[in-house]
């Protein structure tokens, strides 16, 4: 019986090709969108997932929360480790320190390695939380000389190639020019995914050699890092409040006295190892691998089920339209004894034959889709993870979800006819059903309205983010970094000198970052009016005297600083106000007191954005760099170069780079950013929405009009009649074209009265995470209508005018 | 075989109520040809669709082998009408995505008849009906004798103890009509028994018994051998 059905199914596909290909088309795109977020979103959430005890692990991390800001990052202060380390609680409490050594020599094969990722100081306590398969060394002493190291084998392979892991064990490598360290271990590289992308475990002692000697010495619960990360492993029937309870009452017993004064506290809290992935509050360890977004996802998400949704109701539409070309079938197959229950067999088997041809194209599909979403598919997604059980089933479940969604109400509508009815050809198209469908209709135009809506408001936000003036000079200026860990000041100034010769550099200035940028640095000021103290939060840039030229800030009252090591402000319009100052020239001259001293403000400058247009202006100043004896916050030298063809910038920055080259020799350590775009990339996630949402609203786009254009060519059909009367009488071509397309044009401008206000509140929803805001302009709603409209009715066209052209005689007759 | 006392049948629309079958009874005895006359609007195939199981009778009563039959519901009716009933329609009624031996093999899938059982009974039939020749043919390839063939074919393929025939000749030609009345006439001497709606005195002939009914009534009967 099941041949049977497939054999007339697949006939029945032949026969109405356009209405198949229109069903699969749409049920293809909406399966590979959810093929391949479904990958993604199991990709994303397989992370980590197969340590041993995983739910027992979990991090600890650290905000700090001030009266205006909440702070959160992913390490602790050094000091927790020994406060908890004894609790019956925790079966394992494991801390690392993550530190780039500068160089890292094998002096028996000559080479050298500068600046290795993914180091940490560590001990064998992180190996029991951790479970790493030892290729060679001793697993029952890890790390337990000063002196050791654990390498992966792909580092052992950079370090020791080829050579075998057993080999290796008992080598020394030299870091840092003077640390020699013994290898006493080749673990295996994790083969699953993971965020834990260390590649050498050196042993903890060795930080007390390292500039870091400071912080493990005078261990002090005020200073945090991500660097000092700690993990445990809590006890099988360990209590989580109580754990909680007791870092709190931690946290509140060493808050220190300006904390209270200034209402600041620090809040540990337990991270679990399945939220790494995910939070990007505290990150992960390798920033360039990207970090899931579970918004991201959850919008993708939301766009493969609208897609499905889309297709399945293509289905609905167009099978409930044809039900009545079917209906004698169903009567002969109920007069020789099929049930309800097998004529409902039947068309469910129909669909599920359409469902899973659409499924092998999609496979094929998606192949093509991950490379057009290739920004959000991660590097490691491929197709090898079809092959998991998971996978597998839930592509199964799938399928048969989306046949029920699909075919379920028409195999109950057509296996509903009156058997006597049908075999009379008395069968009389149901109101419901013409309402169902024009609601689903509306349904389906109204998504794809939205789509547009939301991509045309998207886009201009974006638009708003990049043009709108930083309140600085962004164009034209790029910045050269000195290599990592390098702090010297004469270098740069030799740098400088000898980058005076290029005469297409404008302006030169040697600093800390640019006016805007991702890194922050702040520290509390006060201030006292004679009447009252005011506190804030202060962030600097730092620069020297042309850095206010290079970036062209405006200087409002005052003056630039003089000298870069002198102690002098200039401080940002907002910490004006926010000190109370009734102009900028009341501010100048007065005293602020930063860290313990008393520094002059010299001038005040006008607000610029510190970040992206996501967050509102902070008090800030601009300051010289005269903490340069214990530690210089210049970082690299900031050029405005002269505007110039491409050609000619391709060679300045050449002689930059040589000049680069002259100066140092660290140079793989070259790195050089355009202003302009460090501020696009303040945007990535909104270009990366804004290009998903162009293709939701393309196909959403596509898909409808097909469903549309399948009712359009039914319902002509049925009335081909009637068209012809109307000509006999006199009808012009646009008369019966506008007779034909008014039903549905109906149905398109419904959906837009629906659409628009979603739409514009979803969009006012999501504008809401930028302080700095485009209009939710009336002419984009107006824009959207027309647009979808005219789709609409050039879809509608393409049949309608073929039905109105045709020679009347000839349905007439057919009658 | 057949027995049915008072059977009502009414159609109503939002204002008006039709009478298609008033108190109508008789009798139908297993082996018995009968066939049943009468003007258009008579109420000839509503009593036949509720003889077939295909519909429900408002009034009365309608036993079948002695079983009462008027209040079952759909699932039981199906299950009686697939392995008693065969039917043979005016207009053919054959599924046009289905070859002649699919549409043939139709009632004995629902009936649940193995695939290789199938292929022998539905090859006897096709043989009989000597229709063999375009067993893989669609049922628009062939002319309208030969489509009704392939009806009676499908009709009979169960063995079903009653045939309803509703105008079987209807659209055919008198010789395609014959050669089809030829065929009823075998079957009926086979022992099946025939209940034929027709509008034809030629095709009546054929009958044991004839019915004339006039607004849902029984005016005459006649018996012819």
């Amino acid at each position: 019986m099941i041949k049977n059905y497939f054999k007339i199914a697949w006939r029945n596909l032949m026969k109405h090709k356009v209405f198949s290909l229109i069903n699969i088309i749409g049920l293809t795109i909406g399966l590979s969108a959810s093929f391949v977020i479904g990958l993604m979103v199991y990709y994303d959430a397989t992370f980590d997932d197969f340590h041993k005890d995983g739910d027992r692990i979990y991090r600890v991390v650290t905000d700090l929360i001030s009266p205006e800001d909440t702070f959160s990052i992913s390490g602790v202060t050094l000091a927790l480790e020994d406060e908890i380390k004894d609790d019956s609680n925790f079966e394992t409490v494991g801390s690392f320190y993550i530190e780039r050594p500068s160089k890292v020599e094998n002096r028996e094969l000559g080479s050298q390695f500068k600046w290795p990722n993914f180091v940490i100081f560590t001990d064998a306590n992180y190996f029991k939380i951790f479970n790493y398969t030892f290729l060679a060394g001793d697993e029952t002493n890890i790390l337990s000389h000063p002196n050791s190291v654990i390498l992966t084998e792909n580092r052992a392979a950079d370090y020791f190639p080829n050579t075998v892991p057993s080999d290796i064990i008992g080598k020394t490598l030299v870091y840092n020019d003077s640390l020699n360290v013994t290898v006493t271990g080749i673990v295996e590289n994790f083969k699953e995914r993971t965020d834990f992308v260390f590649e050498e475990f050196i042993a903890k002692p060795l930080l007390l050699q390292t500039r870091l000697r400071e912080n493990f010495l005078n261990l002090n619960w005020n200073n945090t890092n991500d660097a000092s990360q700690l993990f445990v492993k809590v006890a099988s029937n360990a209590d989580v409040s109580a754990i909680q309870n007791r870092l709190d009452n931690l946290a509140a017993a060493h808050q220190d006295e300006d904390s209270k004064k200034y209402g600041d506290e620090q809040k540990f809290g337990l991270q679990p190892l399945s939220d790494i992935h995910f939070n990007e509050k505290y990150g992960i360890y390798d920033w360039t691998k990207g970090q899931a977004n579970k918004s991201l996802l959850t919008n993708l998400a939301l766009v493969a089920v609208f897609l499905l949704l889309l297709g399945c109701i293509n289905f609905i539409n167009l099978n409930t339209a044809q039900a009545s070309q079917r209906a004698k079938e169903i009567g002969i197959r109920k007069t020789l004894g099929s049930s309800r229950k097998q004529l409902i067999s039947q068309f469910m088997g129909e669909t599920f034959l359409l469902v899973l041809i659409s499924a092998l194209l999609s496979v094929l599909l998606s192949k093509w889709l991950i490379n057009v979403f290739s920004d959000f598919v991660p590097d490691g997604l491929n197709f090898e993870l079809f092959k998991s059980p998971l996978i597998v089933v839930s592509a199964i479940v799938l399928l048969i979800i989306v046949t029920f969604l699909s075919g379920f109400y028409p195999a109950l509508i057509l296996s509903k006819f009156n058997t006597v009815s049908v075999l009379k050809n008395h069968l009389a198209v149901g109101d419901k059903k013409v309402k169902l469908r024009k609601f689903l209709t509306i349904f389906q135009f109204t998504i794809a309205q939205i789509f547009i809506i939301a991509t045309l408001l998207v886009g201009k936000q974006i638009n708003f983010l990049l043009t709108t003036d930083m309140g600085f000079k962004t164009d034209a200026i790029i910045s050269v970094y000195s290599p990592r860990g390098e702090r010297e000041v004469s270098k740069k100034e030799l740098y400088a000198e000898k980058l005076r010769a290029i005469p297409e550099i404008k302006e030169i200035s040697i600093g800390g970052t640019p006016p805007a940028s991702i890194s922050t640095n702040s520290t509390s000021l006060s201030y006292n009016n004679g009447e009252k103290e005011v506190n804030t939060d202060l962030q600097f840039i730092f620069g020297d005297i042309n850095y206010s030229k290079v970036f062209e800030l405006d200087i409002l009252a005052g003056r630039s600083i003089r000298n870069d090591t002198v102690k002098e402000l200039v401080i940002n319009e907002t910490c004006r106000k926010k000190l109370g100052f009734k102009s900028p020239e009341e501010a100048v001259g007065k005293i602020v007191l930063l860290g313990g001293e008393n520094v002059p403000i010299v001038g005040v400058m006008a607000d610029f954005f510190q970040r992206s247009l996501k967050s509102n202006i902070k008090p800030m100043a601009f300051r010289g760099d005269w903490n340069r004896p214990d530690w210089s916050q210049f970082q690299g030298l900031h050029l405005a170069l002269q505007n110039e063809s491409s050609e000619g910038l391709k060679t300045t920055l050449s002689k930059i780079e040589n000049a680069y080259k002259s100066v140092y020799t660290e140079i793989d350590d070259y790195r050089v950013e355009f202003l302009d775009e460090s501020i696009q990339n303040f945007y990535n996630r909104e270009r990366k929405m804004s290009k998903l949402l162009n293709w939701a609203t393309g196909l959403s786009i596509l898909i409808s009009c097909l469903g549309l254009l399948g009712l359009v060519i039914y319902t002509t059909n049925r009335r081909v009649k009637e068209i012809g009367v109307r000509k006999v009488l006199g009808a012009s071509l646009f008369q019966i074209n506008t007779i034909l397309c008014k039903e549905f044009l109906i149905l398109v401008a419904i959906a837009f009265v629906i659409a628009a206000p979603i739409a514009w509140y979803g969009i006012n929803n999501w504008l809401q995470d930028f302080a700095y805001k485009t209009s939710i302009g009336f002419w984009v709603f107006l824009v959207s209508g027309l647009a979808m409209i005219f789709f609409a009715l050039i879809v509608i066209s393409v049949k309608t005018l073929q039905a109105a052209n045709a020679n009347p005689v000839d349905s007439l007759r057919s009658e | 075989m057949i027995q049915i006392t008072d059977l009502e049948k009414f159609y109503k629309t939002e204002e008006v109520q039709t009478i298609a079958l008033n108190k109508l009874s008789f009798n139908v005895k297993e082996g018995e040809f009968v066939a049943i006359m009468g003007p258009s609007g008579c109420g000839k195939s509503t009593l036949l669709n509720i003889l077939g199981l295909l519909d429900d009778p408002d009034g009365g009563s309608f036993m079948f082998n002695g079983t009462e039959v008027a209040g079952y519901n759909e699932r039981k009716r199906s299950e009686l009408r697939k392995h008693n009933i065969g039917f043979v329609f005016q207009s053919f009624n054959l599924i046009d995505e289905l070859t002649v031996f699919e549409n043939v093999e139709l009632p004995l899938i629902y009936t649940g008849v193995k695939p290789a059982e199938r292929k022998k009974q539905v090859e006897a039939v096709l043989e009989k009906m000597q229709i063999m020749h375009r067993r893989n043919h669609f049922p628009q390839q062939l002319s309208g004798g030969q489509q009704q063939r392939v009806a009676v074919a499908r009709a009979v393929v169960n063995n079903p103890k009653l045939i309803l025939a509703d105008e079987p000749t209807g659209n055919l030609d008198s010789t395609n009509g014959n050669e089809v009345m030829d065929l009823l006439i075998d079957l009926n001497e086979a022992g099946t028994t025939i209940i034929m709606v027709t509008h034809s005195e030629h095709d009546a002939k054929y009958s044991h018994r004839i019915i004339r009914m006039l607004d849902g009534q029984k005016v005459t009967e006649n018996i012819l051998a």
